[in-house]
């Protein structure tokens, strides 16, 4: 039978992470990836901050296959028929290094396999992992295709759903509260194109978040990335929302309402769609984080529940490659003892703590329970949107004066709600 | 309920490769089970459809494996599984 | 037995777009034909039953050793690789004197087996050009195969019929799809594959003439016209624009 020291499952950017620090390190890892190509089953909505994750692997980023470094921001609230922008460009935005990239799985992850394997790792691909070994309450090894396969860890990279983390007895099935759904369309245009409709340079980069109307005032919102021949054009959605209704609306529908806004058709006109993918996208926060590591097991990346929408951005794959490098660590340090008990893993933890990663969550820790309030997603939206119609309103007769159009809008009750609001949102 | 009917094309640029059976099942029994018209409204593929005997159907072809059905329903009523090695969906952008 | 199974490295035609009428093959991977499986599970079964090595032959560019590991991990003992970029896309004839020079240096084969026609475009060609050159007898069509002393009992699948063909060997035989149903690798089966032998030539050292190049004389693909478009509003001007045309009426 074959035994190696680490069997890491799921060629994700947790998985590869690990593999690739391991391997680094002179450890025989086995990555077992069930897609055909590492990617092949992986979804982003496109975008990857470097700047966290930079030092950890110094010699990935230099010929990594991104796609443009965003210099520009932006985020529009969308109301039914109006919508307010606010761009963001900067001077360190357009410096290097730059901060992030958009980026496309399945070219970066085949690369970032390969990468892996020159460390000397081994990667087989188009094989599924479906159980784990487990002898006496520890974890030793998985099944895969009917075939036994041993290691003293188990790094489980299987993704937001992680089977494997149930199956260890790490966690139950998903709750909707923690969970959002993103769906979205890659859609080919001409780099010319796209430099000219986002006023970009060369390989500069534009990413845009949309709010409001865009999620029928549910929790999440649009996105828009600009790749180097593409946009990756989408939506994100919480998932208890949608299943709520009210109003009751079919999660693509949203998509190609949204592809339909006047603000985003003329972004859009003349590309031609290439793919359409979906993926669940863990954003509980610090309180849905559950034990990340047992007996002979890790867990790293999205089935770690390591991602986190905090309204302007939603972030995960540098806590995917973070924990990745960080659970390799832990393992190198469990080798040592050669104890690969939880207690000999529990490192793991601390490591995980002390870094950008749990240090995030827990600043940010507040953020899905804020959030969860159809005020941000639905009546702010309508009411900046109403705002502003009044601000640049031009009426046949004479124009209001400025203020009291804008106080009309703010009745004391409605600012009464909002101080409790902003309060609130303190707390982000 | 609005159109899904572009949904066929956009999961037509897609690459699906043949799985030996499908990989996730409505438990049987379970079809008309309240749980699994939450399926219909999250799937961001619209492989969920409420027949007019009130069951809940599902397609399995186009399936994008992203989860939210095992999220939203449960695995009380959904037997979920990922295609095997090699099959299903393969992203060539992701 | 020696069992030699030819093996061509094409794109994974699934995973093929269209861009203005032209495939992008950027970034496609490349994989074995899917026929070719088919010929390399009857040379695995062949040897299981009668011993021996399968030799699984390829000519390519410098990725045929990673795509090689496919066969290797499906069963096949060794490779014996020729690489040069000319070769990754080459035409049949160039590529039947690579083979049938290659097989030459493979130590006393008694069966060459081949796809009935490559995975991508299936012009089923090399097969027989290889026969030919090495001067051996060829059955195509294969549905079985069986060996019986030194003499090979091949079904050949023909439109009216099957037909049953004794063959003395060393023989070439083209297998058709139906013949079985190759076999998924386990981890284990593909990690081995990679410490597998594995002869790599660069082609000039393999001294073969490597023929003349194809001469394209005429292509199939049909010509991109303008049609004509009428746009009406109403049935009424539907049915003038088509009486107009000549389609209805008269």
């Amino acid at each position: 039978m074959e035994k190696f020291d680490v069997i890491v499952v799921g060629a994700g950017l947790a998985g590869l992470a690990a593999a690739y620090t391991l391997a680094q390190e002179g450890m025989e890892v086995l990555v077992i990836e069930k897609g055909d190509y590492p990617g092949a089953k992986n979804v982003t909505g496109g975008r990857l901050y470097v700047n966290p994750v930079r030092e950890l692997f110094p010699d990935l980023w230099e010929k990594a296959p991104l796609e443009r470094f965003i210099t520009k921001e932006g985020v529009s609230i969308m109301a039914g028929e109006r919508s307010l922008n606010l761009e963001y460009y900067g001077n360190e935005l357009n410096q290097e290094p730059y901060q992030s990239y958009s980026i496309l799985r399945a070219k970066f992850d085949r690369w970032f396999g390969r990468q892996t394997e020159r460390k000397g790792a081994m990667l087989v691909s188009k094989s599924r992992v479906d159980d784990l070994v487990i002898e006496n309450d520890q974890v030793v090894g998985v099944w895969a295709g009917g075939e036994e396969l041993r290691a003293d860890v188990v790094i489980a990279c299987d993704g937001a759903l992680s089977l494997l983390a149930e199956k260890a007895g790490l966690r139950e099935p998903g709750n909707p509260r923690d969970y959002a759904v993103g769906f979205k369309e890659v859609i080919e245009l001409d780099p010319d194109r796209i430099e000219e409709r986002f006023g970009l340079e060369g390989n500069e980069g534009a990413a845009r978040l949309f709010m409001g109307e865009v999620t029928r005032g549910k929790f999440g919102g649009g996105f828009l990335y600009t790749n180097k021949d593409s946009l990756s054009l989408g939506i994100v959605v919480g998932i208890k929302d949608l299943m709520e209704g009210s109003p009751a609306i079919q999660a693509p529908i949203l998509l190609d309402e949204f592809k339909q806004r006047p603000e985003i058709a003329g972004l859009i006109k003349d590309g031609e769609s290439v793919e359409y993918s979906a993926h669940v996208i863990p954003e509980g926060g610090l309180k849905a984080i559950g034990k990340l590591y047992g007996n002979g097991i890790l867990l790293a990346g999205d089935a770690a529940g390591l991602a986190m929408n905090i309204g302007v951005t939603v972030r995960g794959m540098e806590y995917a490659l973070a924990s990745g490098y960080y659970a390799a660590q832990a393992v190198l340090q469990a080798k040592e003892k050669e104890d690969f008990s939880a207690n000999g893993l529990a490192e793991y933890e601390k490591l995980l703590n002390d870094s950008f990663v749990i240090k995030d969550f827990a600043a940010f820790k507040e953020a899905p329970t804020v959030l969860d309030s159809p005020r941000f997603f639905k009546h702010y939206p309508e009411l900046l949107g109403n705002i502003m119609k009044d601000v640049y309103e031009v009426p046949a007769g004479p124009k209001d004066r400025l203020y009291p159009s804008i106080k009309k809008h703010l009745t004391f009750k409605e600012m009464w709600s909002m101080v409790g609001d902003v309060r609130k949102v303190m707390k982000i | 309920m609005s159109e899904l009917g572009g949904l066929k094309a956009k999961l037509g640029l897609d690459v699906f490769k043949h799985d030996s059976e499908p990989h996730i099942r409505i438990k049987p029994g379970m079809e008309k089970d309240p749980r699994l018209k939450a399926a219909v409204l999250v799937c961001p593929a619209g492989l969920y459809a409420e027949n007019a005997g009130g069951e809940v159907e599902l397609t399995i072809d186009g399936c994008l494996e992203c989860g939210t059905c095992r999220i939203a329903c449960g695995t009380e009523v959904l037997e979920w599984n990922y295609p095997s090695g090699g099959a299903g969906v393969q992203f060539r952008f992701g | 037995m020696n069992i030699v199974v030819a093996m061509k490295q094409i794109p994974d035609l699934q995973q093929i777009r269209i861009r203005n009428r032209q495939p992008v093959l950027d970034n496609v991977p490349l994989t074995m034909g899917d026929i070719d499986k088919n010929a390399l599970e009857a040379g695995v079964n062949l040897r299981d039953e009668h011993g021996g090595k399968v030799i699984v032959l390829s000519a390519g560019n410098e990725d045929v050793e990673d795509t090689v590991k496919e066969a290797l991990a499906a069963g096949a003992d060794e490779a014996f690789l020729v690489i040069d970029d000319s070769l990754d896309g080459a035409e049949s004839g160039t590529i039947a004197n690579v083979l049938a020079t290659s097989v030459k240096q493979i130590e006393e084969p008694s069966l060459i087996l081949f796809g009935e026609g490559s995975g991508d475009n299936y012009s089923g060609q090399v097969g027989s050009r290889v026969a030919e050159i090495l001067n051996l007898p060829q059955v195509s069509f294969a549905s079985s195969i069986e060996i019986k002393e030194n003499q090979a009992v091949v079904t050949r699948v023909l439109e009216d019929g099957d037909e049953i063909v004794q063959v003395d060997l060393p023989a070439v035989v083209s297998v058709l799809a139906n013949i079985n149903e190759p076999r998924i690798p386990s981890v284990t089966q593909i990690l081995k594959a990679g410490r597998k032998p594995m002869e790599v030539l660069e082609l000039g050292e393999l001294k073969v003439d490597a023929g003349k190049d194809l001469v394209i004389t005429e292509s199939n693909l049909a010509p991109e016209t303008e049609r004509k478009k009428v746009v009406v509003k109403s049935v009424d001007e539907l049915i003038q624009a088509l009486t107009t045309e000549g389609y209805v009426g008269r």
